[in-house]
């Protein structure tokens, strides 16, 4: 039981980091990422090639790059860097042209080009049977399991605690007015002389080098990586968990990850497998679906809304909810801007 | 020299999947102006309706139709509960993307919970191949190219000469507009996820039968290859959409053939990023909506 715990509170905490990473990208800078998982991936892996060494056993037969045996704090910092210098050249190249949506079609696009890179070809990461016997951090070789999710949670907890002073102070700076700004209109942000782009390309940046973090910490934690561990879905859910619970709050983010990603994939586990075996797991992505449509349809702006973190400075703007623009203006109108007739439910 | 002609055979059945499926996004892009990730699942969805009414003991034919109007309700029913409360609040397109990703979830994961995650297969036979000059075709290739075609021609038929089809090329040009000249523009958005949905199911039934296997991620995974022909195209532009088609399902099948079909997933998410940076309003001339 202590275990359990222990363990759903682990995962919960590197998941917290991803989707605060996530949520400096979409809820900050109105960024739609959907292949954040792709950066996590990247950090597993090279948190893993860097303390791995050469394979423990000549015919285990793992091909990879690299073969470090470096202390895990640096590496740890490696996959950060690693994640945010590939999030770099991502951005650049795709950032200036494209209206939002295309960019979140291109962002998945490359996260496919990746995952097949990685998947086909051996000699990187060893293909599609990925990387196992990754060494425990800490004492975790000697340690029980208990203790040792424990210890991994420790740090876990430091480097969220790290991540989330990061974009609290970014929040409240000047540059996180200009992040929010753009979201809202970037053309209205340029014409007051902010650079769109850069301000953009940073916030994504910072983003994926919490994802980097995060996947190093995953797979020190769960020593094995391989391609299934970074499907598609996976960036997909950890984007609906953010905009369950609220996008632009990091509070909401981390809320909404905790519950839909990891306590229903705990109760997923823990279900007998009934049905057609898959029922299961289908189940539980028709729920996180239908939320997801709920929350956007009847609360948009998620569980945890944006306007509460600016509750500090309240006094001078008369309640929480100073940030004009997270509404979205002209609710029940036509589309004329006039009120329609006849319409059900308003006379 | 023969392998090529074969490989662009092979494009060609490829082609006329893609085709459809392109022109049916393409028309609810072109009308509703935002993209919809669920689009693959809707080709799954119609094509395992047409597999319970084809294994329900209905002919293949009537069942494809099954499978389309079930699409076409699909569409009709998303657009009810999902996008139309939302297109009227005004909410940003970002928003519509994020919905159809949910809702690509729900109907992907609905068809694991009814159907199962294990491959099925129509109890159709497409027949012996056979040879065409230098392609090689099963009858069913040339049945599927043929039903393509005829689908096509009839939804260039049906724009270009009904009223209805004017009112619906009216709305995709400016919606306002179209409103103001007393066109009933809900109307034509929900026929137009009508007409989408059918398109794509029997998209779907045409790539379950060439790849001969039915699974609940066969229509996600075809998603960006029609989203490559869409781009291709000029995002919008329903006759692009098929130029694009032709070009992404040769392409792919001639990388498939020369380099390895590994990598043939992935030169068509090149093809997509690389003509979305370098010329987003698509191959041909004109204005496109990307940028």
């Amino acid at each position: 039981m202590i275990y359990f715990i222990a363990d759903l509170l682990a995962l919960g905490a590197i998941n917290a980091i991803m989707a605060v990473g996530l949520n400096l990208q979409y809820g900050q800078a109105g960024i739609l990422n959907f292949t954040y998982y792709t950066f996590v991936a990247i950090g597993a892996y090279v948190g893993a090639v860097t303390t791995m060494g050469h394979p423990p056993v000549p015919a285990s037969e793992e091909t990879f790059i690299l073969q470090w045996s470096l202390p895990w704090p640096v590496a740890l910092v490696l996959a950060g860097v690693v994640a945010g210098v590939l999030g770099l050249f991502m951005v650049l190249v795709v950032i200036r042209r494209l209206r939002s949506d295309y960019l979140a079609i291109v962002t998945v696009s490359l996260g496919f080009i990746v995952w097949d890179l990685i998947t086909n070809y051996v000699p990187l990461f060893n293909g599609a049977n990925g990387l196992f016997n990754i060494p425990y951090i800490l004492n975790g070789a000697t340690a029980s399991e208990t203790t040792y999710t424990m210890e991994v949670f420790g740090v876990a907890m430091v480097v969220l605690a790290a991540c989330i002073w990061v974009v609290r102070s970014i929040f409240r700076s000047p540059y996180g007015r200009v992040l929010r700004a753009i979201r809202e209109d970037e053309v209205v942000a340029a014409s007051f002389g902010k650079s769109t782009t850069s301000s953009r390309v940073w916030a994504f940046v910072l983003g994926c080098v919490m994802a980097g973090l995060a996947g190093a910490l995953l797979v020190f934690y769960v020593n094995a990586w391989n391609p299934q561990g970074f499907l598609a879905e996976e960036s997909f859910i950890l984007m609906a968990a953010i905009v369950i619970g609220g996008p632009g709050n990091y509070w909401g983010a981390v809320l909404g990850t905790f519950v839909f990603v990891e306590v229903l994939s705990e109760v997923e586990r823990y279900l007998p497998n009934f049905g057609n075996g898959a029922l299961v797991g289908a189940g539980r992505a028709v729920l996180i679906g239908i939320v997801l449509i709920a929350v956007v349809r009847f609360r948009p702006d998620g569980l945890i809304p944006e306007r509460w973190l600016h509750w500090y400075r309240s006094p001078l703007r008369g309640g929480p909810g100073g940030e004009a623009g997270s509404q979205p203006q002209g609710g029940r109108r036509g589309r004329l801007g006039m009120p329609r007739l006849g319409q059900r439910g308003e006379s | 020299m023969n392998q090529l002609a074969e490989a662009v055979g092979f494009g060609l059945v490829d082609a006329a999947v893609i085709a459809l499926a392109a022109v049916g996004l393409s028309l609810q892009v072109s009308v509703t102006n935002f993209i919809n990730f669920a689009y693959g699942d809707f080709m799954s969805f119609g094509a395992y309706v047409t597999y319970a009414a084809n294994s329900a003991g209905l002919n293949f034919f009537p069942s494809v139709a099954v499978g389309a109007a079930g699409t076409g309700l699909l569409g009709v029913a998303s657009n009810w509960v999902v996008f139309r409360p939302l297109m009227r609040r005004k909410s940003r397109t970002l928003i519509l993307l994020i919905c159809t990703v949910g809702l690509s979830f729900i109907v992907q994961n609905a068809i694991v919970m009814i159907w199962g995650p294990n491959a099925e297969h129509y109890s159709v036979t497409v027949g012996n191949a056979l040879h065409l000059g230098p392609f090689l075709f099963t009858p069913g290739d040339l049945i599927l190219i043929g039903v393509a075609f005829t689908l096509l021609l009839m939804l260039h038929i049906f724009m270009q000469n009904t009223k209805f089809g004017t009112a619906l090329r009216a709305t995709s040009n400016n919606d306002d507009l179209a409103q103001a000249c007393g066109i009933d523009t809900g109307r034509v958005v929900m026929w137009t996820w009508a007409i989408s949905g059918m398109l794509c199911a029997v998209a779907g039934v045409g790539l379950a039968l060439e790849t001969n296997s039915l699974r609940p991620t066969t229509g996600f995974n075809e998603l960006f290859v029609v989203f490559g022909a869409i781009i291709l195209g000029g995002i919008g532009r329903v006759y692009g959409a098929m130029i694009g088609a032709l070009v992404i399902g040769i392409l792919t099948e001639v990388t498939a053939m020369f380099i390895s079909p590994v990598y043939s997933g992935a030169l068509a998410f090149t093809v997509v990023i690389v003509v979305l940076l370098l010329r987003p309003q698509g191959l041909l001339p004109g204005r496109g909506r990307s940028a």
